[in-house]
C-alpha cells in the first residue's frame, strides 16, 4: 500500500471497518512508515476531540414537549383496544403463526410422508426386479407369446393382469412369473431389450401411495417416472390394477416400451 | 414561518414510526444546529423535518436506518430553506452553507510534537469554531461518520456516490486539523 492510500483508509482502520486483508496491509505499512504512523496518531486525537469535547447541542425540554405533543400518541384518546394491543400483540402473533404455520406443517408433514410412501414404492419394484434378476431360475413360465404366458397365472392370483402388449422386434416378451410387490401378489412379466431385462408388475391398486404430482402423461394414463439405484421406474395406475415398469435401460426407452404397454388395443 | 409553526395538531402521522422518530430528536437537533448556527433556526428546521419526515413516512423502508432516514429530510430541508432565503431579499441569515473552501489536502498531515500537543490541549468552543468555518458538507459529512453511519447512509444523506464519501470525509477532517492548528498556536 502506498502512504496516500494507507491514509485514506485510516480512520476505516482505527474504526475497525476494513477487510481482514486490508487491515492487515494498513497494519504492516504503518509498522515501516513514521510518516504515516504519525498521521495516525494525529487523526486518533481528532476523533478523540470530536468525541470527547465537541460541544453536543440537544433539543431542549421545551422543543421535545412541542414535538410530543404535535406527534406522539396521546395516551387518553387511545382506546381499549388500541391500550391492550401492545400486551396482546405476542399473544396474537402467536396465535398467527399457528394458525398458519399449523396447516403448513401438518401439510408438510403428510407430504413428506406420501413422498417417503411414494419412494419406498419404487424402491420395492427395483427390489422385485433385482430379486428376479438374482433367480437362478427367473421365469416359471418361458414363452414367446402372451397367450402362453397370461393363462399361466390363472389360480395363482386373485386378480387377472391385464396386459395386451404381446411384445415386438424391439420389447420381445421373455415370459412371465409370480412375484410380489409390498404386501399383494404380483404378476411380472419380463420383457427384453437388446440384453437388457425389463419387469413389468402388475397388481391390485388400491391401498397403494400412488403419485399424484410430477406425473408424465402417456398414452392418456398419468404415469410417474423415476430413479433409483441406477434403474429407471414408471408406475402407473389403470383401474383397479397398478403397473410397475422397472430397468436399467435409459428413461426415454422406457418411456417408448411403456407407451406400447399402455396402447389401447 | 415555517408551516410547523401554525401548531394545529396533524391528523395523520400519529403514528408508531413518529413514536420511533422522536428518539432522535437529540442528534437531530445536534446536526441542525451545527447546520444553521444558531438555536432558532435549529429548532425550527427539526420541527420542519418531523413535519415532512411523517407526512411521508409511507415512503419509509422498514428495516433500514430510521435515523439516516431523517438526517437526509433534515439536511433536504436545510438546503431547500437555504434557497428560498438566498433569493428572498427581505431575509438575512442562514449563511452558513457557503463557507470557505476546504482546500486542505487530506495529506497536510504532519504535526510537530509541539503541535500535536497543542491540538491535544483544543477547548471544545474552538473545536466548534472550527468546525463552524468547514462548508455544510464538510460538517455534515464529519457529524454523521461521528454518529456511526455507513458510507452508503452517508452518500445517501449527502447525495453523492458511496465511492466518494471516504475521499469527502477525509477531505473534511483534514480541513478541521488545518483549523485546529491555527486555534492551537
Amino acid at each position: 500500500m502506498r502512504c496516500d492510500e494507507v491514509r485514506l483508509h485510516l480512520l476505516d482502520y482505527q474504526e475497525g471497518r476494513l477487510r481482514l486483508e486490508a487491515q492487515n496491509a494498513v497494519r504492516a505499512h504503518l509498522d515501516g512508515c513514521p510518516d504515516c504512523t504519525r498521521a495516525d496518531t494525529v487523526e486518533q486525537e481528532l476523533t478523540r476531540l470530536l468525541e470527547q469535547r465537541l460541544p453536543q447541542h440537544p433539543a431542549s425540554l421545551a422543543l421535545k414537549r412541542r414535538l410530543a405533543a404535535r406527534w406522539s400518541q396521546p395516551p387518553a384518546s387511545r382506546s381499549w383496544w388500541s391500550r391492550r394491543r401492545a400486551s396482546l400483540a405476542p399473544v396474537l402473533a402467536a396465535a398467527a403463526v399457528v394458525l398458519v404455520a399449523a396447516p403448513v406443517v401438518y401439510y408438510e408433514r403428510a407430504a413428506s410422508r406420501v413422498a417417503r410412501e411414494q419412494t419406498a414404492m419404487v424402491a420395492e419394484a427395483v427390489n422385485d426386479h433385482l430379486r428376479l434378476l438374482a433367480s437362478p431360475r427367473p421365469l416359471d413360465v418361458e414363452s414367446g407369446g402372451l397367450h402362453q404366458v397370461k393363462p399361466w397365472f390363472a389360480g395363482r392370483l386373485d386378480f387377472a393382469p391385464v396386459v395386451t402388449f404381446e411384445g415386438d422386434a424391439d420389447f420381445p416378451l421373455k415370459g412371465g412369473t409370480l412375484g410380489y410387490f409390498r404386501d399383494r401378489k404380483a404378476a411380472v412379466f419380463v420383457y427384453a431389450r437388446r440384453l437388457h431385462s425389463i419387469s413389468l408388475l402388475v397388481f391390485r391398486a388400491d391401498g397403494l401411495p400412488w403419485p399424484s404430482r410430477g406425473l408424465t402423461r402417456i398414452n392418456g394414463v398419468e404415469a410417474s417416472v423415476a430413479a433409483e439405484r441406477g434403474f429407471n421406474v414408471i408406475v402407473w395406475r389403470r383401474g383397479e390394477l397398478g403397473y410397475a415398469l422397472v430397468s436399467d435401460v435409459d428413461a426415454g426407452e422406457l418411456t417408448a416400451f411403456a407407451a406400447r404397454l399402455t396402447r389401447t388395443p | 414561518m415555517l408551516s410547523w409553526a401554525r401548531g394545529e395538531r396533524e391528523t395523520v402521522g400519529v403514528s408508531a414510526l413518529a413514536n420511533q422518530a422522536l428518539a432522535y430528536v437529540d442528534v437531530l437537533h445536534n446536526l441542525a444546529r451545527y447546520l444553521t448556527g444558531n438555536e432558532t433556526d435549529a429548532e425550527d428546521l427539526v420541527q420542519e423535518t418531523y413535519a415532512r419526515a411523517l407526512r411521508a413516512e409511507h415512503q419509509f423502508t422498514p428495516g433500514t436506518n430510521l435515523k439516516a432516514w431523517l438526517f437526509r429530510i433534515l439536511r433536504n430541508t436545510f438546503l431547500s430553506s437555504y434557497r428560498r432565503r438566498r433569493n428572498d431579499p427581505t431575509v438575512g441569515g442562514l449563511d452558513t452553507v457557503a463557507a470557505e473552501t476546504d482546500a486542505a489536502a487530506p495529506s497536510d498531515w504532519l504535526l510537530g510534537d509541539v503541535e500535536l500537543d497543542r491540538l491535544r490541549k483544543v477547548v471544545a468552543d474552538e473545536i466548534e469554531a472550527a468546525l463552524m468555518t468547514l462548508s455544510e458538507e464538510s460538517r455534515t459529512v464529519i457529524l454523521l461518520d461521528l454518529e456511526g453511519l455507513t458510507e452508503v447512509e452517508v452518500a445517501d444523506v449527502v447525495g453523492c456516490a458511496v465511492g466518494t464519501v471516504k475521499s469527502r470525509l477525509a477531505r473534511a477532517r483534514a480541513a478541521l486539523r488545518q483549523k485546529l492548528k491555527d486555534y492551537a498556536r
